[in-house]
């Protein structure tokens, strides 16, 4: 049990660097898919260092407030994932953060980030049903929502639940920001209103944000992982393939509308997640 | 002690209600109503710590709750005369037939079972019920003196309102604690009655008017119940909660006694305000907030609720006991998009109301140990944080006057104090590590199993979170600056700061609250428990919830998001960001517009009445819902 503490919190306190540097890599994969150079790939920390080194300043006290709660709640569930918890409950936990950062955005009476965090809630509309899908259908074949039960499956999940790991696809799409989803708040200039639901927060407080993202998208890659928890190439070569796979949509994509988002989302997932489910009840 | 216990709880509200008629003054009458409450308090944190017991009544009493009876029932065929409400008349025209073939051809009078029997389940209905119903009827003093200035009139109306409120307290006791369900429908008659005057009570014609549908709705839910009843007698031989539960395992198994089963559950059903009967609810927002406070919160709806749970042992495994899932998840669906589509502050708190009800009856219909913990879980923090978010929407109505929640952005600076009460109440309405995630935890957990139950109940929690997170958001969007602290009399103030003091503590005290009352509920029913539980960790073959390591983390993270928000100083504050035409326009945000002209930035929610409206929606939830019903009635016919 300390052991297992132990290595969960230097887990914890490595996810940063590799969510940083997943970052860059993705800027760099970008950039080389647009024919250009690219920043190096340490530019997400140069970036984060800058912001936190900055004046604090916000437009509402609430801001800061959602802030912190945001990077609690996603540290709290990159955490409860390396402590081989329950999925349903790092569901919630990654709920509160998502929650915080909406009404942070809110408190500010900018029509840029009002809308922007209206947007970031039609996000979560879409991918939260699919999420807690995700988990059951993992749950209908380990028998339990616990970590340890899916680490204990003698057979890789993605055999048995294919459709599902493209519903996760889907819900990773969302949670990297990244076309045709990247509709709350994107990375790409040319598609933006200002900065969506990130708008009003700067300095130090949207660094804590930017830290709070790449542990969401380390925790969203580690779910994605179970999907081949018996061996540790498959999970290595699955990720890179998911991720590769989810820069070239990035690329190839332009931002779609909500509306959009909302159909075409709950509509593929849902009837991706039926189908899958049938198959596990008739196999 | 016993008789005393229930006497307090049950029959003492009723003289109070009749003292609180005849009281004038608010003096004397301030004097009873928290009287009455601190002795509700006391019975029921009594009547807890006794644990189960049964108690024999008297025979007179027996006579009495027969003549109330058909006392009640006369009164709401006179009502109905005077509505000209046919259906109302007849109806209940119909219970009196029923009624008497029961009381006189049917029932063996000599073999009475005890009047009361309490156990486990009932316990914890009582203290919701004494406990935050008093504290609803304590906030209501402060409450109804001014919405009586704001009304100008003449003669209070107050020592009507208050009988009704005790009287409603009382009767509410008396089902939960009642063992004969010939009993139970005595006061669930009661209930019915005290809320159509209550809703009723501005005599307004919209409230006339909602009012009256109230009534037919629960005398349709009445007429079931009575047929149920004598079915049940014909089926079992007897009425008594504890003997039916008693067979319940052959019963269950032997798929017996499914058609007054199902007629019971129905009447749950319009009590509890699912669709098609969700307007009712939804209409009794006229009444004054004391009132929807009460019927949404600790009683009323809870009847519904209770009677469904309490019955559910009886239809373990059977098909009825599936469709009531499958029912259950669809109304939490459907009436959780209503909700999306609201603007309206009540509406939205009525349509989550509904919604959470639906989840319990979901649960019941589950009806596995991890589902029944998780309806009793509901039962309880729902009761709370609901009573608590009617009680600061209603402080908030009185103060800006309107209920719309586009009207309550920046209230945190109107109103610094309630704002807070209210995030308060939404924060535990849809977060971990509080008490009703972690029932939202297990219902989801134990209907994994069920797809199409488990699809319903995702899309209805992504949902909700949807319309709480832009409700609590909408709080604090405000300019920066020191709101005017407020001013509130402590008979409001009290009762809200107890009820968010409770939803917070409730839930770091869940692993002994399931430990001390929902576990034993569980166990009544089931061999196997729920839970396991150790050092706040909740676990069992399928999960594991860490209430106190989650309190733990984030409280300490809550804690410093709390510091460094109490650090910023007015020279961090900046103004928002308006593409560089940033103007300030009347002490608003605003931006410099066409032909150089101020204007207000002026946000808004979109609340896509086409897609959400309640009139699109609400027509297509109860086509559903009424063909669910014809189901499950179809399948124990069949």
């Amino acid at each position: 049990m300390v052991g297992k503490l132990v290595l969960a919190l230097l887990a914890v306190a490595l996810t940063p660097l590799v969510g940083g540097l997943l970052a860059g890599v993705d800027r760099r994969l970008t950039a080389w898919l647009q024919s250009r150079y690219g920043p190096p790939v340490l530019q997400p920390f140069y970036d984060v260092l800058k912001l936190l080194g900055k004046k604090k300043m916000v437009v509402n006290p609430w801001q800061a407030l959602s802030a912190y709660v945001y990077l609690a709640a996603a540290v709290t569930s990159v955490f409860i994932f390396f402590m081989q918890g329950d999925l349903l409950l790092i569901f919630f936990v990654l709920t509160i953060g998502a929650v915080f950062l909406v009404v942070g955005a809110l408190s500010a009476p900018s029509p840029y980030s009002q809308i922007g965090g209206q947007r970031e809630l039609w996000q979560m509309l879409a991918y939260e049903p699919l999420l807690v899908l995700v988990f059951v259908s993992m749950a209908m074949v380990t028998g339990s929502f616990k970590i340890t039960a899916i680490l204990d499956h003698p057979t890789p999940l993605l055999f048995e639940l294919p459709l599902m790991f493209i519903v996760l696809g889907y819900v990773l799409t969302i949670k990297l920001r990244k076309s045709p989803f990247d509709i709350s708040a994107s990375q790409h200039a040319h598609q933006e209103i200002v900065r969506g639901v990130l708008t009003e927060y700067s300095g130090p407080y949207l660094a804590m944000i930017e830290i709070a993202h790449w542990f969401e998208v380390v925790l969203v890659l580690g779910i994605c992982s179970l999907f081949f928890a018996t061996s540790a190439l498959g999970v290595v070569i699955l990720l890179a393939a998911a991720y590769f796979l989810e820069i070239l949509i990035d690329n190839v994509m332009a931002r779609m509308t909500w509306r959009w988002m909302l159909r075409s989302v709950l509509t593929v997932g849902l009837v991706l997640s039926l189908v899958n489910i049938l198959w596990l009840y008739v196999a | 002690m016993r008789d005393t216990l229930v006497f307090a709880t049950v029959l003492l509200p009723f003289f109070a209600a009749v003292l609180a008629f005849l009281a004038r003054g608010a003096a004397p009458r301030k004097l009873l109503v928290v009287a009455t409450a601190l002795i509700l308090f006391a019975a029921s944190a009594c009547l807890v710590a006794t644990g189960p017991f049964t108690l024999e009544a008297s025979p007179v009493f027996e006579a009495l709750v027969t003549v109330g009876d058909f006392a009640l029932l006369g009164i709401i065929v006179f009502l109905g005369l005077r509505l000209k409400n046919q259906l109302v008349v007849w109806l209940s025209l119909g219970q009196i037939a029923g009624l008497a073939f029961l009381d006189f051809a049917l029932v063996d009078h000599a073999a009475t079972a005890p009047a009361f029997y309490v156990d486990d389940l009932s316990l914890v209905m009582v203290a919701i019920i004494s406990m935050i119903g008093s504290l609803i009827g304590v906030y209501a003093l402060g409450y109804m003196k001014v919405h009586e200035e704001h009304l100008h009139l003449e003669k209070s109306r107050q020592p009507r309102f208050f009988f009704f409120i005790l009287l409603f307290l009382g009767a509410m006791n008396g089902l939960v604690l009642a063992d004969s369900l010939s009993w139970m429908y005595f006061f669930w008659e009661i209930t019915t009655l005290c809320s159509f005057f209550l809703i009723a009570h501005d005599g307004t014609d919209i409230a006339r008017k909602n009012a009256e549908r109230a009534l037919w709705m629960n005398v349709v839910g009445g007429a079931a119940f009575v047929l149920g009843l004598i079915l049940l007698q014909k089926g079992a031989q007897t009425l008594s909660l504890q003997a039916l539960l008693a067979v319940a395992p052959e019963v269950s198994a032997g798929g017996l006694l499914v058609v007054p089963l199902f007629l019971l559950v129905f009447a749950g059903f319009t009590k509890a305000a699912q669709a098609p009967f969700q307007s009712w609810l939804t209409g009794a927002m006229v009444a004054p907030t004391p009132v929807s406070a009460l019927l949404h919160s600790s009683t009323m709806v809870k009847a519904g609720v209770y009677l469904i749970v309490r019955l559910a042992p009886l239809f373990v495994g059977t098909y009825l006991s599936a469709l009531v899932a499958l029912f259950g998840a669809f109304c939490f669906l459907a009436t959780a998009a209503m909700a999306v589509g609201q603007s309206n502050g009540k509406k939205i708190l009525a349509y989550s109301t509904i919604s959470n009800l639906a989840l319990i009856i979901a649960c019941a219909g589950i009806n596995t140990p991890a589902a029944i913990t998780a309806a009793v879980m509901l039962i309880i923090f729902h009761a709370v944080s609901k009573a608590l978010l009617f009680m600061c929407v209603g402080s908030i109505e009185q103060r800006i006057g309107s209920r719309d929640i586009e009207d309550m952005r920046g209230l945190s600076q109107v109103m610094p104090r309630t704002a807070v009460l209210a995030a308060i109440g939404i924060m535990t309405m849809m977060l971990p590590p509080f008490g009703m995630l972690l029932a939202k935890w297990m219902a989801i957990e134990s209907a994994s199993a069920q797809f199409l139950v488990v699809t319903m109940l995702a899309l209805g929690s992504a949902l909700t979170v949807l319309f709480w997170a832009r409700w609590a958001g909408m709080l604090f969007s405000a300019p920066f600056g020191r709101g005017t602290p407020e001013e509130q009399p402590p008979s409001v103030r009290l009762p809200l700061v107890i009820l968010a003091g409770a939803a917070v503590i409730l839930s770091l005290g869940a692993p002994f609250l399931y430990d001390s009352l929902v576990a034993p509920v569980v166990a009544m029913y089931y061999a196997a428990p729920g839970y396991a539980v150790s050092a706040g960790i909740m676990e069992n073959a399928s999960g594991v919830f860490w209430i106190y390591p989650l309190f733990l983390i984030l409280g300490i993270g809550f804690a410093l998001a709390v510091r460094a928000a109490g650090r910023i100083r007015p020279a961090d504050v900046a103004a928002p960001y308006m593409c560089g035409a940033q103007r300030d326009v009347d002490g608003h945000p605003g931006f410099t517009g066409p032909m150089n002209q101020p204007v207000a930035a002026t946000p808004g929610n979109a609340y896509l009445p086409r897609i959400f409206g309640e009139e699109m929606l609400g027509r297509y939830a109860n086509v559903a819902a009424l063909a669910l019903v014809a189901l499950m009635l179809g399948g124990v016919l069949w």
